[in-house]
This record gives C-alpha cells, structure tokens and sequence, in this order.
C-alpha cells in the first residue's frame, strides 16, 4: 500500500510529421487506500495515464511517485503494480489456479505451499473457489472478471490499476460488480485507479474522481463535489444523468437575457458574475420546477418562472423525464414519478436562483455554483469543501 | 382444366406440403438446401395467399383443405412419416445424382491414379519382380519385408531419416519461431525483411542444393572461406564428403530454406495473441524471456503443429535436394529412404524391393498425418 502520485505527467505520440498529445501536464496525488476513479469520454487520455503508470506506455515527459519513489523509469516487472485489464487477458492455456498463480510465481520467490495457500483464500473471497481447475474459456463473463481480479489480489501489490474492468459485462451484472468490487477494494485497503467512461461507476465507486478531457485534467473532487460544484462545463455536462441544461445568456443589467426567457439575478450573483456579459446558464434537470396547472396562478409574478412547451416524457417509474421545447433549443427536467406531466402542452417552468450554475461563455471556467444550504442536509456524510 | 383451377391446385399442395413438413419436423431438409431459395419459396407462398385473398372461394377451400390434412397426418403419424421420409431419401439421392457430374472424375481420378498406385504398389511389394520382365503376382509374400531388416543401409537410411526428421523439423521450427518473435517486435522495414526470410522458400530444392553445394566447397566455399578469414582454419572441414559433417549440411541447408515458413505460420499465430497477454505478464512480473515461455509461446501450440506436419512430411522426401548434392549414392551417413528407395528400384532395378520401402515410406508419413488430420476432423475444422 502507498501513495501515488503524478507530476505533470505528459505524453506525446507522432503521428508521421504531427504530434498528437494524449496526456497533457496531469498533476494528481492519490492517497493510501484511495480509490481514485480516472474518468472522461473516449481518447481523453485515461488508458493512456493508466498504463503509463502501469510502465506500458513510456512518459514523454514528467514524474510518478509510488511511496514517494520515481518509477517512471522501472520496467512493469518492477513496479509492483497489479492491473485488470478491460478484457481481462487470462491466459487461455493455464487453468484458474494457474492465471492466478503465475504473478505471485514470476514476481516473487515464495515458497509453493505458500502461493497456493494465498491463491485459495483468495479464490474463497471471491467465491470461485470452486473453479480452480478450470479454463478461462469455460467460465462466464462475470467469473472472467473475478479471476482477473483474483489475479491482481493474490499479488498484493502496492497498487491496483483497472481498466474498464466492468465493461464487458452485462448490465445487471455491472451494477452488481460495481458494489462488490468497491467493497473489496475497502477491505484490501489497497490504492486504486480505476479508469472508465461511465459517469455512473465514477460516481459510485470513487472515493474521488479524476475528470480528464482532451488529455487535460479537469477536476479532481469526491462524487458529490463533481457534481454540484462542477469547475466547468465540460465537468458539468459529462457528470450527471440525463445531463445538465445549458443556455447561453448575455448579460444585461440585472438579469441575463436568453432567447425565449429573461432571468434576473440577485446582488449576490451578480457579483460573482463580475463584468463578464456572455455566459452559459446551467441548471440539472431535477431542479427545475414543473409547475401544475392548478398552481400555475401562484407563479404568475415569479421572474424565474415561465411557460415552455412539453415535448415528450419519459417515464422512468419512479421519475419521468420530461422534454421541453423553447422558441430556440430544448431543455430536460426530471419529475416525480406520480407527477404526470402531458406531451403537447404547455405548461409553467421554473429555475430556483440557488440551483443555477453560471459559467464564461469564453473560457468555460465555472463563474458561480449552485448554492448548497437546500442540499446540506444530504451531503452532511460527505463534506463539500 | 382452367389455367385458374390448375393454379388451385397447385396452391392447395404447396400448402399441403408446408403442413407436413412442420408436423414431421422436416423443414431442417430444406434449409439444408440452402437459405436464400427457401427465403424465396416462403415469399412465393406470402404471395400466392395474398392473391388468392382476392378470391374468397379459392382461399376458403385451401384453408379446409389445411386444416383437413393436418388432423389426417395427426392421425396416421407413423405412415406419414415413412412416406415423407421415402420421399426425401429419393430426393437426397436425386441431389447425390445431380452432383455426381462434379464429384465423380475427380474421385475416379484420385483413385487410380492415388490409391490405385498405392495398392499396386503394395502388391508389387509382396512379389520378389526385379529386372527386366513381369512381376509374378502367383506367389505374394513379405519376404521384401523381412529383407530390410537384415539390410544394414536400409537401417541406416531408416536412421538418417528419422534423425532429419526430428533434428530438421525441431531446428526449422526453433529458428522460425526466433525470426517470428523478431518480426513481431514492431520492428521498422517488417516486411522487408519478412519477405527476405521467406524468400528461400520460393526457391526450387535444385537450386537451394546447388547453391549450399557452392557454400559448402572446401576451398572456395563462403563457409571455409570465412572460417580461415577469421583464423579457425582448423574448423575448416571438407563438410560434404567427411561422413561426420554430411547429414548436417543436409539438415542446415534445409532448416535454412524452410525456416522463413514457420517462421510466416509463427508469425500469424502470435498476431492472433492479444498484446492485452504480454502486457498482464509483464505488469505481473515476468522477464520477456519468461513471458514468451510461460504465456506465449504455449499459445502458438496449434501454429507449431500444422508447421511440424508439414515439415516432416517434406523431410520424408527431401528427395530432390539430396539427390542433387549427391546424386542416388550418398553413402550410409546421408543415406534416406527416398533416395534408397530411387537406388533400389531405378538403379538396380529391384522393384519389389523398392516398392517394400516406399511403403515403410507411405506409412511413416501417414502416422504422422493421420493423427493430426483426426484431430482437425473432431474439431470440426476439417
């Protein structure tokens, strides 16, 4: 167990005459026992920081520190690192005992007795121990996927380093691996990369997550920072589902003018805005307020209300979401399940002051973020600053 | 009869056929024959429904006339059954019928011209026919058999062949595997120089022999030649003639020449290995010597099988190669069967016993093909 962590860590591929940067200048420190969860879409560059740490991939240029020594320059053989790869990568002509045997064999001299101990407790905490003797080509997807980690287990090694480890599995499957895997990962105590594109096991597996787009990092913040106090856009619509609604607005005065709504701000706000005049207005869909039409009388002097029309709802069960449309674009909200909302009318809105996100509209950088005196209560398990 | 009434007909027994077929489960028979004209038939009835909807009559009686037969074949399932099955045997043997245009000359050719030979050859065995004349076909026995056994060159040449077999095929193998390994290493002008390590191949036997037989002379030779440049004029043999050195520079030249194969087999079947294998061996600790012996090179099992097969089969008539180094009397140390069996039977014109050996041939070979074709079929990938 220790610490990891990375220092301006960059990586560059030519690409014939081009050079294409698929890490750029990461700085990040993951703590003894984290589990740090490195996520963003497709080429962003996490694969890429994960097997650089991992001594697949060279470093271009910058530092990894794994308690507190530079192994940047080490081999994978020395690193002490385990990994699950995204397809797993048993090897086919061993049995169960053998894929798991084989690290502790090649990277260690304990004795054999010893190994086989520790592989079968481990294949007992992972319940396979009963597929010892068998191929990886005879067992299913989700026994696949123990045996790799078993694999990484039994070595017990300084860190583990998993690849999209979940997703090849089938959703069910997925979400319940997603639990298993987060609890394994408290009991080892081991410190944890765990790179995927799917916001949803970011969210719910990480103790923090790492958000990486075009090679740069974005944030690194616990689930719930991410998610209410988003540093960008890009944060605040990759986090998040259905995503969050963006409007660009320019300021005038008081209030933001967007097209098909005006929307005043209070002193408070405005201050954070600055003199900025162009911004992007974020608001998540469960904080929009659908008003019923029996109530709709109630809102008709709220400046932050105002008619728009429904396109089409989703129902979830216990939520459905509901499709907006403006005079130019189209907006998301989440209901209650009970709250029924019809497609083809009209019906009022309403974005409370303290759920909006403003962002600049140039840089993308998050200028004010929601308020958390409503929220507080929920978060308290989970400190936000 | 009307064209509209005989169009009726016609409806009512593709009905009737489609109903038996799915009560005596049959339907798989057509498929066999082959999807897209079974797709067509299903479309042509679809049509034939739809057309006869436009005449209420006609649809009504077809659909009577369904549902009649099927509580018929409910009933009488067993007669049915025999009849269907009747019918479709015919037609199967109609279709084997059908086809024989195309099988039959090459079976008929194949097996005169293959087994026939063979069989001949083995009854010429049985005989004792040597010079000019006729064999004697009255008085069939082993006695070819027997001889070899107390023939001292047939052991050596049985000798010398199992020895190329196993130190050929191993060191063809070993060095394709190597230059494999290399190639794949992403390596910058790969096909460059996987096209000059299979370049030998493309070559005829007559010229890899007579080009070894250059490098191979005593005093011009590259081998020599190099060996003294460099001062171990000792090691400097005259490696064609010396009986120690003979079978091995039968065994080298041939490695050489058949290595770039393996070498393209290898290749193949470490490019089917994910690299996702070399890397999960490397991050969990193994030197890359350990990882290609403990992760890789267990995986290419098939690869080396489907190459061992073939270079054995080639080392049992490495015919061509020897008899151009050495013509049909290499002496007891480069002896091989194929040549002995040449010597005897062209040379000296003992056919009968020329023929035994072509047959410890003929066997040799099998045992080493029959296993492996067995094992392919059983796999299905025959």
């Amino acid at each position: 167990m220790a610490t990891l962590e990375l220092q301006n860590l960059t990586k560059r591929f030519a690409d014939g005459s081009d050079e294409i940067v698929a890490v750029d200048d990461v700085s990040l420190e993951v703590g003894d026992g984290e589990f740090l969860v490195l996520v963003g879409p497709s080429g962003c560059g996490k694969s890429t920081t994960l097997r650089m740490i991992a001594g697949l991939e060279s470093v271009t240029s910058g530092t990894i520190l794994l308690d507190e020594e530079p192994i940047g320059d080490r081999p994978p053989q020395r690193r002490d690192i385990a990994m699950v790869f995204q397809n797993y990568a048993l090897y086919p002509h061993m049995t169960v005992r053998g894929n798991m045997r084989f690290g502790l064999e090649e990277s260690t001299n304990v004795a054999d007795d010893e190994i086989e101990q520790t592989v079968t407790e481990t294949a007992r905490m992972l319940e396979i121990d009963a597929l010892l003797d068998r191929h990886p080509r005879d067992l299913s997807g989700g026994q696949q996927q123990r045996v790799a980690l078993g694999r990484a287990i039994v070595r017990d090694p300084q860190a583990f380093l998993m690849d999209e480890p979940l997703s090849n599995l089938d959703a069910r499957l997925r979400a319940e691996m997603r639990t298993e895997l987060k609890r394994l990962q408290g009991d080892l105590d081991v410190t944890t990369i765990y790179v995927t594109h799917d916001q949803t096991e970011a969210m719910t597996m990480g103790d923090r997550i790492a958000i990486l787009n075009d090679g740069r990092l974005q944030q690194v913040a616990t689930p719930l920072e991410c998610y209410h106090r988003p540093a960008n856009l890009f944060v605040a619509g990759f986090i998040g589902e259905p995503s969050m609604n963006f409007f660009d607005v320019t300021r005038t005065d008081g209030q933001l003018v967007a097209t098909g709504f005006e929307y005043p701000l209070s002193p408070s706000t405005l201050e954070a805005v600055g003199d900025r005049t162009d911004l992007v207005l974020g608001i998540r869909p469960e904080d929009i307020e659908v008003v019923e039409p029996s109530r709709a009388a109630n809102y008709d002097g709220e400046s932050h209300a105002f008619d728009a029309n429904v396109d089409v709802v989703e129902p979830m069960g216990d939520e459905n979401n509901v499709y907006f449309t403006l005079e130019d674009g189209s907006f998301t909200a989440t209901v209650h399940g009970f709250h029924s909302v019809d497609a083809g009318t009209r019906v009022t809105v309403r974005f409370p002051e303290s759920a909006i996100h403003l962002f600049d509209a140039e840089t993308g950088e998050a200028v004010h973020n929601r308020s958390l005196e409503d929220v507080a209560d929920e978060t308290r398990t989970q400190p936000l600053d | 009869m009307s064209p509209s009434r005989s169009r009726f007909r016609h409806r009512v027994r593709r009905v009737r056929e489609r109903v038996i077929s799915l009560v005596t489960g049959s339907g798989s028979d057509r498929r066999e024959r082959g999807n897209s004209s079974n797709g067509r038939r299903d479309q042509g009835d679809s049509e034939d429904l739809a057309a006869a909807g436009t005449d209420e009559s006609a649809r009504d009686s077809v659909r009577t006339n369904g549902t009649a037969r099927v509580a018929a074949d409910g009933g009488t399932a067993t007669s049915t059954g025999f009849r269907v099955r009747d019918r479709l045997d015919r037609l199967r043997f109609n279709e084997t019928l059908q086809a024989a245009l195309f099988w039959v000359p090459p079976a008929l050719l194949m097996g005169w011209f293959v087994y026939g030979a063979i069989s001949w050859n083995f009854v010429i065995s049985l005989t004792d026919w040597s010079g000019l004349g006729q064999p004697d076909y009255a008085s069939l026995n082993l006695e070819m058999y027997w001889r070899m056994l107390d023939d001292r060159s047939f052991i050596a040449a049985a000798r010398n062949t199992v020895a190329l077999l196993v130190v050929f095929t191993g060191g063809a193998l070993v060095v394709g595997l190597l230059l494999a390994i290399l190639v794949d290493q992403d390596i910058r002008f790969e096909n460059t120089f996987r096209t000059i390590y299979l370049l030998p191949m493309s070559l005829s036997f007559v010229v890899t022999a007579i080009f070894w037989a250059w490098m191979y002379n005593p005093e011009t030779g590259m081998i020599n030649v190099v060996l003294r440049g460099l001062g171990l004029e000792v090691f400097a043999m005259n490696w064609m003639s010396d009986p120690r050195t003979k079978l091995a520079t039968i065994i080298v030249a041939l490695t050489w020449q058949f290595s770039g194969y393996c070498m393209i087999v290898y290749l193949a079947g470490l490019r089917a290995i994910p690299d996702e294998h070399y890397e999960a061996a490397k991050v969990d600790g193994a030197s890359t010597v350990r990882m290609y012996w403990r992760v890789i090179i267990p995986q290419l099992r098939a690869a080396t099988t489907s190459a061992a097969v073939v270079l054995m089969v080639f080392a049992l008539k490495a015919f061509d190669f020897i008899f151009v180094m050495y013509g049909t009397t290499p002496g007891p140390s480069a002896d091989i069967l194929a040549i002995m069996m040449f010597r005897e039977a062209f040379a000296r014109t003992n056919w009968a016993y020329g023929s035994a050996i072509a047959m410890v041939l003929f066997l040799m070979a099998l045992a080493i093909i029959a296993p492996y074709i067995y094992v392919q079929y059983r796999r299905g990938e025959l």
